[in-house]
Formats: C-alpha cells, structure tokens, sequence
C-alpha cells in the first residue's frame, strides 16, 4: 500500500511540483495550501509524514507543528522552507527534519525516505 | 473667552527681554527641518547675534567617542568683516532662516573661515590634566578666563588659534555627561564678558547639550532601524526569489527527463516562463522601491493625473465587474506633491482597493476640500477590510496581506507623503471594506490672465 503524505505548500506551482514528482516516487500525495486546511485532513484521514512550509499566510508552519504535536505526535514532519534562517527557532526543532526549499528536490526524497523507513 | 496663541511663532515685542528672545530662537529651531549641523550653527548665531546675548564670536567643540574635537566657529575674522557682517544681519525684515543661511557660508570648512582654524583641534575629553579649554568639559565647569596668556592651565595651542585674553568656556551636558563644550568671546568689540551674559550662556549650553543628546539618539535609532529592515528585507527577498526558482529548477528537470509528452512539455515551459516573469517583476519592484528617488514636491492641478489613473487601460480592465466611481469637487486646488509620484500613489490605491474586493463590489474615488489648506483624494473599497493587527503594520516595508504582495506599495505611499507635509490615514474594520485618505497641503488654483 502506499503511503501518504500531506503537502502543505502555498505555492500554487509548487504543490503542483511537489505532487508529481512525489508521486512519482511512489507515494500518495495530498498537497494543501494553509495551514487550516491541513489540520482539516488531518482530522479526516491518517498520514504517514507531513512536509510543511514555514511562511504561509494565516497561521504559519511552526504554529501548525506545535498543533499537530498536541493532536498526533507519531506523524513525522519535514520542514521544507525557504529560509535557511528558521533553523535557528527552537521551535522548528520539533520537526523530524528541516530542508530548505532548492531546484533538485533530491534532500527532500532522502529525508522522506529515511523518515518512512524506504 | 478664549484666546489662542502660536506655540512655534510668537510674536515678541521689539523691547521684548533678549533672553526671552534668545530662548525662543533657539527652542524654535529645534522644530525646524533643519540638520543637526544647521541647528548647531542657530545655536552659535543665536550666541553672537545682536539678538541674542551679542557675543562677537562663538565657538564648539563636539564629544566624539573620547576626544573632544573642534567643529565650527562662528564669527568674523577681522572688525572689517565684523561691520560687513553685521550690516547684513541687522538689514531690517531679515529673518532666523535668512540669518542661518548667511551663516553657513561663514563656517565652511574648506575656505578661510574660524572653522577652518580649528581644524586639527583635538582634546582628550575625559583627562584629569586636561587644559584649557578641555578642562571645562572633564569638570563639567563654566569658566570665564581672562588674563589668558598668564594662566598656566590654558592650552598655548589654543591660545595661538583663539588669540584673546578673555574667553568663555560653557560644558554642553546631558544626562550627566559631556556631548561638547562652547567657547564665547568678545574678540571685536573687547567688550567685558557680564555675570549676566555667564548665566544666559549656561542655559544656552544646557538646550544645546539636551539637543545635542536628543539629536545623536535619534540619529542611532534610526540607524537601527534602517539595519532592522535591511534584514527583514534579505528575508524577504530570499523567500520571494527563491520559491520562483525552485519551480524553475523542478519543472526543467522534469522537461530533461526522456520521453515527456508534448503537453506537458507546453505545461512546464509556460509555467517556467510565468515564474521568470514573477522574478522580473520581483527585481523590478524592489528596484522601484530602493532606488526611486522623490522629486521635489510642486504645486499642481491633481485633476489630469486622477483621470489618467482611472481611464488608464489597466484600470479599466480591472474595473470591469465593480462599481467604480469617482467624484471630484469642482474647480480643484492645486496640492503640494511630485506629480510622478502622485500617480503612482493613486494607481497603487486602487490596486490595493480592486485586490481586497471582491467582483461586484463597490469602489469610490473622492476629492474634496477639508479645510482651504487640505485637499482630501480618498478611495473607499467594499473589501474584506482589515484587522487591528494589519492596520498597524500596514506602513511597514515587506508587510503584506496579499498573498503574492511585495509589502512596498503602502510604504512608498507613505514616503511620498510624508516628503509633501501630507498625511495618509486609513479607517477600516475587518469584513467592512477599507478607506484610505490622502490629505494633501493646498492652495486655490493661480488664475491665469
């Protein structure tokens, strides 16, 4: 069976980016575009790992994770931000890990890789 | 009944006390648009001017990191010039800003003036040795030295570019320290320094050093906060450029792959081609913003630039599905602004204005008076509106509540008007639509014969 990620990416193109090329490698995709609308899947449907961006409008992806933790601590998350910077914000260090967003989206499959298990 | 004074201007009787007349020149210029240096050289003039406590020449020293360091000297060089000099100032209408600017010519650096001999003029500002006229600010003391050249404590340096037997000396404190120190003399008129001229220049020094502090303070501040937003702005633009790029570099992978069907080849190239058009207009507004430089704010007719805005093509195209509708008061006034910018000003209102609403809504352009100085242009939109959150950071460069906004056009607006002495305000309440009001200084249209 395939496992599910949720996507949560403002970025029209990007989701768009993020669905097919994970697909591609096998999984199932929901991609989402807040922060709102994630923890409404959430509510619906079981996940295997969360991708989250940290910018968003509306809540932001740090205030996300702290209610995900509060909800589901066992789904692992991956932070895919633009910013290099957040690193430094304790509170991004709940999250299993942080990529920053680039070109080649190589990081970001190994990371799911090895957080799934693969 | 009620009577109403002027807090800036009031009008002194010519026999009004001079200290009363020193004081209130002095205050006065700390809320003129005047630089620190030019408020420096009030301070001076206000020092040596006939007005003022008549000293013939004055001259300061600022504390900069441990020295104190000669800066301007304010007077003239000879009796000759003395006479010339107080000729023109006393030229009867002439006014504080006219005076200043006389005297700014008198204090340059680079010709023959006092303040070019003092040039190399330095002190350690915090000695327990300290000479003449150093001592005076390490202890904090007024000195009233005479006999000067037989008093062992005045430095021989000094004492060669000053070249008078009595002198001054006033410490500019604040906050318990040293931020400079005066130096006043009679060297033209050999006139005897009084107790009386002792205490009002010692009041003189206090404004001056409070002023000083205030000034530096300031100066810092902003500095700081020009390093806040210099980083926010790199945050900023590392976010901005880089999802664009992401989706360039991933959509071109995927082209490289073998075997990608035509429509998604179409797909992938027009969705490469949408974000490099997204960076240029990225680079471009960021451009605009840092690099537009105001022109001069001018007297002109608002009408042609409104109506250009709104029958621009672009307007129009954006208007289509709303109610916009625009209403000028006839025979408008001229307003005080760039008019380049004040296009770009409107355009970018009603931008904001068509972004927050949704089709259907309702979009009102006014114009009109509030009062025979101030000319009112607001834009009025049915929108989603605005939190008290957002209102307050509205102005702020890079805040935005679009989702792809920049966060630059309402701090350029507010730039623009803030160089034109207008005023932007904006009353709004979330779900209830926005208004946003550009008060403009005015003055009722030159007739042309």
């Amino acid at each position: 069976m395939k496992k599910k990620i949720l996507i949560v990416e403002d970025e029209k193109t990007l989701c768009l980016l993020y669905e097919e090329e994970l697909s591609n490698e096998g999984y199932d995709i929901t991609a989402v575009m807040d922060a709102e609308a994630a923890l409404a899947k959430l509510g619906e449907q079981s996940f295997d790992l969360i991708i989250t961006d940290i910018r968003m409008p509306g809540k932001n992806g740090i205030e996300l994770i702290t209610q995900i933790m509060g909800l589901r601590k066992d789904i692992p998350i991956i932070i895919n931000s633009a910013y290099q910077s957040y690193k430094e914000d304790f509170m991004t260090w709940a999250a299993d890990a942080y990529v920053v967003k680039s070109s080649s989206l190589d990081d970001l499959k190994s990371k799911i890789k090895q957080l799934l298990g693969d | 009944m009620i009577e109403k004074y002027s807090i800036l201007s009031p009008d002194f009787e010519r026999d009004a006390p001079r200290e009363l007349m020193l004081l209130s020149i002095i205050s006065q210029s700390f809320f003129q648009p005047f630089s620190l240096e030019d408020n420096l050289l009030v301070i001076l003039t206000a020092l040596t001017s006939g007005s003022g406590v008549g000293f013939n020449r004055a001259m300061l020293f600022l504390k900069q990191g441990d020295r104190l360091r000669g800066e301007m000297w304010l007077g003239p060089r000879s009796a000759e010039e003395a006479g010339l000099i107080w000729e023109v100032l006393s030229t009867p209408g002439i006014g504080y800003v006219e005076i200043v600017e006389h005297n700014r010519a008198l204090v340059s650096k680079n010709e023959d003036t006092l303040s070019a001999r003092l040039k190399g003029l330095v002190y350690a500002a915090d000695d327990e040795n300290a000479l003449i006229p150093a001592y005076a600010a390490c202890r904090k003391e007024i000195l009233l030295v005479s006999q000067a050249s037989t008093e062992p404590l005045v430095d021989r340096r000094f004492l060669n570019v000053i070249g008078v037997e009595q002198f001054l000396c006033i410490p500019l404190l604040a906050r318990d320290d040293v931020v400079g120190e005066i130096i006043l003399d009679n060297a033209i008129t050999r006139t005897p320094i009084t107790p009386s001229d002792i205490k009002l220049a010692g009041i003189c020094g206090l404004m001056a050093g409070n002023y000083i502090y205030s000034a530096t303070l300031h100066r810092k501040l902003l500095d700081v906060e020009k390093m806040a937003a210099m980083g926010e702005m790199a945050m900023f633009v590392t976010h901005q450029l880089r999802n664009p790029i992401v989706a360039i570099g991933g959509f071109t992978e995927q082209l490289l792959k073998p075997d990608v069907p035509e429509e998604k080849k179409l797909r992938n190239l027009t969705i490469i081609r949408d974000e490099i058009r997204r960076l240029e207009g990225i680079i471009y507004q960021m451009g605009h913003f840092l690099k537009v430089s105001l022109k001069e704010p001018i007297y002109f007719d608002p009408g042609p630039g409104i109506a250009a805005v709104i029958d621009s093509p672009e307007v129009q195209t954006k208007a289509r599905g709303y109610d916009l509708n625009v209403k000028l008061e006839p025979c408008l006034p001229e307003i005080l602004c760039d008019p380049t910018s004040f296009g770009e000003v409107v355009r970018n209102l009603l931008d904001n204005a068509f972004d927050a609403t949704p089709a259907g809504g309702t979009i009102s352009v006014r114009g009109y008076r509030k009062n025979p100085t101030s000319f009112v242009l607001s834009i009025r939109d049915t929108g989603r509106g605005l939190t008290n959150p957002d209102k307050e950071n509205l102005f702020r460069p890079f805040f935005t509540t679009k989702e792809k906004g920049m966060g630059l056009g309402l701090p350029f607006i507010k730039r623009v008007m803030d160089t034109c002495g207008g005023k932007v305000e904006v009353q709004s309440r979330f779900g209830k639509g926005a208004l946003f009001k550009l008060i403009f200084i005015c003055r009722e249209r030159e007739l042309t014969p």
